[in-house]
């Protein structure tokens, strides 16, 4: 009896032990670092997450840097009951489309899709059922990152996506924990950048404090935080 | 010529109580501004605020004609066919107001708990791309206003974020 209990604990530390070197190894030290080549014509599935107001903004700004026929198709993620940000979204693909070459052949409604999950926390919810709602914005994330990539049938959109931009606030930290552990599991995950509020001038905010040991770039828009991330001017 | 004032999401009651004023009215008309349009959010200052959400209250001080509402879905139109615009120190709207050109003062929220919103407007300030102040020096600054004298914002570039995703993805 005595032998099965001490084999079963020499199991369990060595579960433990590789767990936490693979932890260590596929979210910390993010290697081995695929930074893979691609030629200039080819496509990039990009992933954005909107956290409605001005990190919205922020995001369709950059957004509006990059080219949508590279960067093709797009997912946008936005919170549940986040009409507003839906609707700008629509507002930028609809103004990118307008843009592109009159012989540009669009396949309408197949370059963009939008994603709604749960808010890990609404403004002044009490702190005693937020376990609860953000643990169903990780399921939600979770299914959406790791289970949907395998099982849909619309080949453009598996696999999640192939970079995933984030500015914040609370609900994009649950959506970077599903994007570790699809890394984790060996499961194909996006490139995360993540870049902090212009708004920020002196101190991260909370979930750049959050994310940025685990995003693959971390980008700060003033020099007094460039000791804390990248920095490359005003980016919005 | 015309002001517009925008408190943003919440309430600014502070701010909307100092712009109707006797004493900031009157340096509005001693510098020509004789529309004043109030976008007071959920503010509460007495009965000019009394408005509800979709409609407007219109009445006439001290020969300025002022308007109070809520909220529009989009502010755009307004910061473009302002001469002046005196806004709460949210960061989206400042840099919306900034890449108009048009003139901004600035009032930080002094009720807000978490103010590094004040960071934003100070550090613009300092490098003179917007006036700052708070809700009962407002007339003074006001009057001592010159918003030719502010430096021209720098318009969008998108390049310098390109670079990076394109970087990191692969692309160059």
């Amino acid at each position: 009896m005595n032998h099965v209990i001490w084999t079963m604990l020499m199991g369990l530390t060595l579960v433990l032990t590789l767990a936490a070197f693979r932890l260590y190894w596929t979210i910390i030290r993010k290697g081995p670092t695929s930074q893979r080549q691609r030629s200039s014509e080819e496509k990039c599935h990009l992933a954005v997450f909107l956290g409605s107001g001005g990190h919205t903004s922020e995001a369709l700004m950059l957004l509006s840097a990059l080219d949508f026929r590279r960067y093709t198709p797009r997912t946008y993620i936005v919170s549940e009951g986040d009409f507003l940000s839906t609707e700008k979204a629509m507002t930028l693909e609809s103004l990118k489309a307008a843009e592109s070459l009159p012989s540009d052949i669009r396949r309408e409604g197949n370059d963009y899709r939008i994603l709604v999950i749960p808010r890990a926390r609404r403004v002044h919810q009490s702190l005693f059922t937020t376990p609860y709602t953000s643990l169903r914005c990780l399921l939600m994330c979770v299914y959406h990152v790791t289970i949907s990539p395998v099982t849909t049938s619309t080949p453009s959109f598996s696999p999640f996506s192939d970079v995933l931009i984030l500015n914040g606030p609370g609900t994009c930290f649950v959506l970077c924990l599903a994007i570790c552990l699809n890394r984790f599991l060996g499961l194909s995950s996006p490139k995360m950048i993540y870049v902090e509020s212009f708004a920020r001038v002196k101190s991260l905010s909370l979930s750049g404090k959050l994310l940025r040991p685990l995003v693959d770039r971390f980008i700060v828009q003033w020099p007094q935080l460039e000791s804390k991330g990248e920095y490359r001017g005003w980016l919005v | 010529m015309r002001v517009f004032v925008t408190v943003g999401s919440t309430k600014f009651d502070s701010l909307v109580q100092a712009v109707l004023s006797p004493e900031v009215i009157g340096s509005l008309r001693n510098k020509q501004y004789t529309e004043l349009v109030i976008q007071c959010g959920n503010s509460e200052s007495g009965s000019e605020t009394n408005i509800q959400a979709g409609t407007e209250t219109r009445f006439t001080t001290d020969g300025v004609n002022i308007v109070l509402w809520r909220f529009k879905p989009s502010l755009n139109d307004e910061f473009t066919t302002a001469d002046l615009i005196i806004s709460h120190a949210g960061s989206g709207t400042i840099l919306d107001v900034l890449r108009t050109g048009k003139p901004l003062i600035v009032v930080p929220n002094p009720t807000l708990l978490d103010n590094h919103q004040e960071e934003l407007a100070s550090v613009l300030y300092g490098q003179g791309y917007l006036q700052y102040s708070t809700a009962t020096n407002l007339a003074q600054t006001i009057t001592a206003f010159d918003g030719r004298k502010l430096t021209k914002f720098p318009p969008f570039d998108g390049a310098a974020f390109r670079a990076v995703v394109d970087q990191e993805m692969g692309f160059s």
